[in-house]
């Protein structure tokens, strides 16, 4: 029988069971726990974190991509940009993994019952998102008017194209794409702008009042699409970000990670804006 | 400056905390200078002795023990403090192989016995205790500390140092306390491991007069307890570009500090190409790359950034030791900082404004 203090220290074996490239560098992996016990109990919420261990490369915190699911798997859209992910994407289904966690604070969605819904995601920040907005879909009734306007630096870096066509004929939600630069090939089958993401905020009309913000995006998104926000009437109680930070350990005791006094790994990843604006650094 | 102070934060002070077994106001627990050797064989009873010692670089440093002789009892501070001990500089945290997974590393395999730390350095190890053993215990670090016996020895401060006393939290800060007099030592327990030692050992114990009471704190200290207690992060003192125009990232600061625990953990392939080991190292928040993520962005890229990073661990805290001071005023930093980098200038300057 192993203790709490090792499980949160001993990653458990995992197993690739599915890999979709989504553009050149990114994938959507499919992992589930190897063991029936562990992988049945693995439940987290949109917005927390796994600690992704690649044997001989090492370990880095993956948000989670997908909705908890009964069975137990779990999704992770990574790209290839450091020394664990470059190794994660010479693996395919059958590779072995670990697992410690889910780590960390996500989205406070059983408060959010009955409002409105924006989510801002910016680039590889889709990732988290899409846990929380496959998560409001399928407690749907659960929750009021859903949007999510999603931006990307050029058509061919937008992730989840087929997802995204599926979303946009969708009925219970609005969708909104935009890329900042417009290329000669346009994104197949989906309505997309051009402009920065917060620029898709200028052409909607939509009451603040009980809506919540979920944004995540890197750092320049967040300090104009908060501006943004704010001066369409949401209150830094309604806008929640999740921050990025480097995260070696997840449970707030090797200490890179902190923003002001808060641990981004145990207070974070997902911040309430009015929790953290005071704090110098902190976007 | 030339004062002793209360140890920082958390920990009442040595004098209501060290129970002298006494009678008519005299110690039974003397031990006399020349029955050190004696003492310290007892002691071996528990693990392998090590103790302050001046290594063949002429470097104060704790190290294993053979002898009485090998003991530098007059050392000020060592260069390396004692979290050497509980976290090595770079130690296997888990072992992998494909049939296995990953793995705890087997424990380590002896006891050590600890002789001759500073109030300073007992109080820094209660502090790494809070870290790695109050909310999500390290096992890694559990097992050492378990295999740890500390004696503590009382010491004279220098001009580097602002910590004359000793305190104790729960669970106590030490197993033994040797407090230094004229040619010998009083000896107190502060676990019932440290009880069991002076109990077998009392035929070699005599009486002695009790100590003088306790030192009183300096206006240092307040100032620093005043300003940690506010909140105090000294935004706008022009002491921060100061300190980072001259700094050379060198690190030392918080290599020797006895409460710097930040590390890194790194994993490498082992040669037959299955099997891994991961390891952890110290790190260290002057470094460019201990905010920096993959790809490249840094969360603090600037210097005078990190700096700030270091006082607010250092004297405000994070997460589950926010608002612990965690300085214990040994003094270290101050003596090893090649470009006289002082982080008690901030609290000095505070003093100065006062009217």
């Amino acid at each position: 029988m192993k203790s709490h203090s090792e499980l949160t220290s001993v990653p458990l074996p995992a197993t690739i069971t599915g890999r979709r490239e989504l553009d050149r560098d990114t994938s959507l992996f499919q992992l589930l726990l190897d063991d029936e016990k562990a992988a049945r109990e693995f439940t987290f919420a949109p917005g927390q974190f796994i600690q992704l261990s690649v044997p001989a490369g090492g370990e880095a915190p993956i948000s989670l991509a997908s909705p908890p699911a009964d069975d137990g798997s779990m999704e992770l859209c990574v790209r290839r940009v450091g020394h664990v992910t470059s190794m994660l994407h010479e693996l395919d289904v059958g590779g072995r993994l670990g697992v410690r966690g889910p780590y960390g604070r996500g989205f406070p969605v059983t408060a959010w019952q009955g409002k409105n819904i924006l989510l801002l995601a910016g680039g590889l920040g889709i990732a988290p998102l899409r846990s929380l907005l496959y998560f409001i879909l399928l407690h749907r009734a659960e929750f009021g008017d859903l949007t999510l306007m999603y931006g990307a630096r050029e058509p061919s870096a937008i992730l989840f194209k087929e997802e995204l066509a599926e979303l946009s004929s969708r009925r219970d939600m609005h969708l909104f794409l935009t890329v900042d630069f417009a290329t000669d090939e346009p994104p197949e089958g989906l309505i997309c702008h051009t402009g920065l993401l917060p620029s898709l905020l200028k052409g909607v009309n939509f009451a603040t009042e009980n809506t919540i913000a979920a944004l995540c995006g890197p750092p320049a998104l967040y300090r104009c699409a908060i501006d943004e926000l704010q001066s369409f009437g949401f209150t830094p109680d309604s806008i929640f970000l999740s921050l990025e930070r480097r995260m070696k350990c997840g449970v707030g005791l090797c200490c890179h990670c902190a923003v002001g006094e808060l641990f981004c790994c145990t207070d974070g990843p997902v911040f309430r804006y009015a929790d953290i604006r005071e704090i110098r650094g902190a976007l | 400056m030339k004062c002793s102070t209360g140890l920082f934060g958390f920990l009442p002070r040595l004098r209501h905390v060290l129970h002298f077994r006494q009678v008519n106001g005299m110690s039974c627990n003397f031990l006399k200078d020349d029955s050190l050797q004696i003492f310290l064989d007892a002691l071996a009873a528990f693990g392998e002795v090590h103790g302050p010692v001046l290594t063949d670089d002429g470097v104060p440093a704790f190290a294993r023990i053979v002898s009485a002789a090998d003991l530098n009892l007059n050392y000020r501070r060592t260069l390396i403090p004692p979290k050497k001990y509980l976290m090595p500089p770079r130690e296997k945290v888990l072992d992998f192989s494909p049939d296995r997974g990953y793995q705890l590393p087997p424990p380590p395999d002896r006891n050590i016995v600890l002789f001759g730390l500073h109030p300073c350095d007992l109080a820094g190890i209660a502090y790494l205790d809070k870290v790695f053993t109050a909310t999500i215990p390290d096992p890694l670090y559990l097992r050492r500390r378990n295999n740890l016996f500390t004696a503590g020895l009382s010491c004279e401060p220098d001009e580097y140092c602002f910590c004359g006393e000793m305190g104790t939290g729960d669970p106590p800060l030490f197993d033994l306390f040797m407090h230094r007099v004229t040619e010998g030592f009083l000896i107190a327990a502060g676990s019932r491991r440290g009880e069991l030692v002076i109990s077998g050992f009392s035929t070699h114990l005599s009486e002695h007069e009790l100590p003088p009471p306790a030192r009183q704190a300096c206006d240092i200290e307040r100032a620093i307890l005043d300003a940690c207690a506010r909140g105090e992060t000294f935004q706008d003192s022009p002491l921060w570009d100061d300190f980072a125009d001259r700094c050379l990232s060198c690190g030392a600061c918080s290599l020797c500090c006895p409460t710097c625990y930040c590390f890194d953990v790194r994993e490498y392939g082992c040669l037959d190409g299955e099997t891994a080991e991961r390891l952890r190292e110290w790190d260290n928040c002057l470094f460019t790359e201990h905010g920096m993520v993959a790809g490249g962005l840094n969360f603090r890229k600037k210097r005078r950034e990190r700096f700030l990073y270091r006082y607010q661990h250092k004297y405000l805290g994070f997460g589950p030791v926010s608002s612990i001071v965690a300085c214990v005023g040994c003094g270290r930093c101050r003596a090893v900082c090649p470009v006289e980098i002082d982080l008690i200038d901030l609290f000095r300057e505070g003093i100065d404004e006062k009217p």
